[in-house]
């Protein structure tokens, strides 16, 4: 069992080798950056990565994000805060265990031995954000779908442009309509969205994903 | 027994409501017995059907309620269908979809369509009735197997999320070989069918995604991945 360490601390570095050695993990390289932890899950192609998520040059989910399908089958994520929504990303990203460095760090081979057998390692409170996060995220798709399917393809394209910055004239313009048209266009996409300002409407298009902002 | 004559001031904890919607009468017996037997538990009403579930619960007077859901439930009025009714016409009832190892994806859909959670009836009895009681706290549980694949099934939320996601494999080749910048005749030629079958799928596909033309469709299947557009735009 072989293993790429990433942490931005010499101490954490060390803490994590001393507890992969306990655990009986060969660590092939220790790296401080992102892309270095990139770089070496590539050349060696470890079965576990320890992560920590704050590096100096990228946050750590960057290297699940570019590692894509060639991430190590293991993975461990290291972090000085953890909520719902970090979680899940994390086991998005592949992740199978999430422990903070205030309280991860002590068990840790424990922990290291535990994530390469397969289990999902977390606090049990975590665990719980993390599901929460997962239910809010189903909520906000299913209204996004429900309001996107209730929009006209014209809206569709206001919405677009106004989310884009355009103003009421540009998107006239744009669009070859009158402004008069578009901000009728404008009002039905507030009650559909159920706000009343245009902050409040791009505001609540990004958060039910339909406009990037 | 009248609950109420014992009334000597203090307010008890009334029991968190159950109502069972499982097809199978043997299983919903055993659903029954177990739920009974769990303090702060009470079935409310067990029915088999969908359109049961709904007359129930219009009858019902309660202000808290988990709903069990069983996935299994088939027809046209299957447990998708039912999760989605329950939500628009009880927002203030909880939705626990229940499966028989279920798939991330599964419960990926169970989700979307307006479940607050999942359980399967694969585990430990105990652990079921804590998931009921979770739910019942507001928690989104998601116990069983497919529990550990949270990463998959929020993948699969994603995907749903995703208009491109409403058109059919047809609609979906379509609009590939349409990106390609073929006309409506040459897109028939290339997947051996008729001009105007082209030309239907694509108004149908404007009208699934919300678009008037097809650049406007392309542009929002290429942000869900389905096609690449050259970026010349």
């Amino acid at each position: 069992m072989r293993a790429v360490v990433v942490a931005a601390h010499r101490t954490v570095r060390s803490v994590i080798d001393l507890a992969c050695r306990e655990a009986g993990v060969t660590v092939v390289d220790t790296v401080e950056t992102a892309a270095a932890a990139t770089e070496a899950c590539r050349v060696s192609g470890p079965e576990l990565l320890v992560l920590d998520l704050e590096l100096p040059d990228a946050d750590g989910f960057r290297v699940l994000t570019d590692l894509g399908d060639d991430r190590p089958r293991s993975v461990l994520v290291l972090a000085d805060r953890a909520d719902g929504d970090l979680v899940l990303r994390a086991l998005r990203l592949g992740a199978r265990g999430y422990v903070t460095k205030a309280e991860g760090l002590r068990d840790l081979a424990a922990t290291i031995r535990r994530v390469v057998a397969g289990e999902r390692v977390m606090t049990p409170a975590l665990e719980k954000d993390a599901m929460g996060a997962l239910g809010r995220m189903a909520r906000r798709a299913r209204e996004g779908a429900e309001v996107e399917a209730g929009l006209t393809p014209r809206e569709r394209q206001v919405l677009e442009l106004l989310g884009g910055g355009s103003t009421i004239g540009q998107i006239a313009s744009r669009l070859g309509i009158s402004p008069r048209t578009v901000e009728t266009h404008v009002a039905k996409l507030y009650r559909k969205l159920g706000v009343r300002t245009r902050v409040q409407a791009i505001a609540r298009a990004a958060t039910l994903g339909l406009v990037d902002l | 027994m009248n609950d109420t004559t014992r009334d000597d001031g203090r307010k008890s904890v009334s029991p968190l409501g159950v109502v069972l919607v499982e097809p199978f009468a043997v299983v919903r017996a055993g659903l029954i017995r177990i739920i009974e037997a769990s303090p702060g538990l009470e079935v409310l009403a067990s029915v088999a059907s969908a359109d049961e579930a709904i007359g129930v619960l219009d009858r019902l007077r309660r202000g808290r309620a988990v709903i069990l859901v069983a996935m299994g439930l088939a027809g046209d009025q299957d447990a998708y269908w039912l999760i989605r009714a329950l939500r628009e016409r009880f927002p203030g009832y909880v939705i626990l979809g229940m499966g028989a190892n279920a798939d991330p994806n599964a419960i990926s859909r169970a989700l979307f369509t307006g479940a607050d959670g999942f359980v399967d009836k694969n585990v430990e009895v105990e652990e079921f009735v804590a998931a009921i009681r979770a739910s019942g706290e507001d928690e989104v549980v998601i116990v069983g197997p497919a529990a550990a694949s949270v990463g998959t099934i929020a993948e699969g939320i994603e995907r749903r999320r995703s208009p491109t996601f409403r058109l059919t494999r047809r609609e979906r080749e379509v609009l590939v070989v349409a990106s390609e910048g073929l006309t409506a005749r040459e897109i028939a030629d290339r997947l051996g069918v008729r001009e105007r079958t082209v030309t239907t799928h694509l108004a149908r596909i404007y009208g699934k995604l919300g678009v008037g033309n097809r650049l406007a469709a392309l542009r929002l299947a290429a942000r869900s991945g389905l096609v690449s557009i050259r970026q010349d735009e």
